[in-house]
């Protein structure tokens, strides 16, 4: 094989950092995401071949009231799954595996088991099948899907180059505010 | 001044847990009566049968998104003169534009919080008892 057909054929890589999202419908497109705590949800339409993921970690509730880190939650599944059906999905072809939520440091706190508590009680109450993935455990995660096949990989992140520290978000007090009136 | 437990609400989204998260937000304000619907077209149905005094409604939705359920209640006499809030993804200067040339009272940007839902409701309604 040259060099060149090498690079043709090779998947088009695109990194999910915290707090974002990722969409196609080309199936040459590999996502990768690196997790400790954080989780990502790998969404598809298998009829319609679109399919992306997120990567996010619940806000800390403190100061907001006891569901602020569902709300918002809630709104990073709600940008990828819109993004999914703009891109000719359908909601009730909607299949998704959810990987992270790892117990990171020894604390009391298991922020890890939080994320992925929140992204199971989700998809079950959007009644979103999940196809599979790798919850919560104890160390960190290199996930690699590809969206329109929904193939997922998943390996360990060895001590010698552990994931990032996430950041846990924090709500904006007036976020994205437009003078209206 | 209203009471808040007086004031019925229709919740307009597609996403269960949104709806549910909403209206404990509101519960937590001293609003009581709720109805939901998961599209614009579910909404404006229970709004003809059952006008709710304010409407909350996400912006992206099938069948009817949340700017044609806006159109459509202030185009039918007996709705015409319910609240309505529209959540917006983010603070997307064109949709709010056209939200109020079509007559939304205020918008409100996704994640919110209590204090921010509460500071548009009484934008809305003045302020709450």
């Amino acid at each position: 094989m040259t060099a060149a057909l090498r690079e043709a054929t090779a998947p088009l890589r695109v990194h999910v950092g915290q707090g974002e999202h990722y969409v196609t419908t080309d199936p040459g497109v590999m996502l990768t995401t690196i997790l400790g705590s954080c989780v990502a949800m790998c969404l598809r339409d298998p009829v319609a071949g679109v399919g992306g993921m997120n990567h996010f970690l619940l806000p800390e509730g403190s100061g907001s009231g006891p569901d602020a880190g569902r709300r918002y939650g809630a709104y990073a599944m709600e940008v990828l799954i819109n993004d999914c059906l703009k891109s000719g999905a359908r909601r009730d072809r909607l299949e998704a595996k959810l990987f992270g939520g790892g117990r990171m440091f020894d604390s009391l706190q298991d922020v890890g088991g939080a994320n992925a508590d929140f992204a199971e009680r989700f998809l079950r109450d959007e009644g979103i099948v999940v196809a599979g993935g790798s919850l919560r455990g104890t160390g960190g995660r290199r996930v690699q899907y590809w969206p329109v096949s929904g193939r997922a990989l998943q390996r360990p992140v060895t001590d010698h180059s552990p994931p990032p520290p996430a950041v846990r978000p924090v709500i904006a007090p007036d976020a994205g505010a437009v003078e209206l009136f | 001044m209203p009471a808040a437990a007086a004031i019925h609400t229709l919740i307009v989204d597609d996403q269960a847990s949104m709806r549910a998260l909403i209206r404990t937000s509101m519960q937590q304000l001293g609003f009581r009566e709720f109805r939901e619907a998961g599209d614009g077209e579910a909404g404006l149905r229970q709004m003809i049968t059952q006008p709710a005094h304010l409407i909350i409604s996400d912006f992206n939705m099938p069948n009817l998104d949340g700017l044609g359920l806006l159109r459509a209640v202030r185009a039918h006499p007996p709705t015409a003169g319910a609240a309505f809030i529209m959540l917006t993804g983010r603070a997307d200067r064109e949709l709010v534009a056209r939200a109020v040339q079509f007559g939304v009272n205020n918008y409100l940007v996704k994640p919110f919080t209590v204090a921010q839902l509460k500071e548009k409701v009484e934008t809305v309604f003045g302020p709450l008892t």
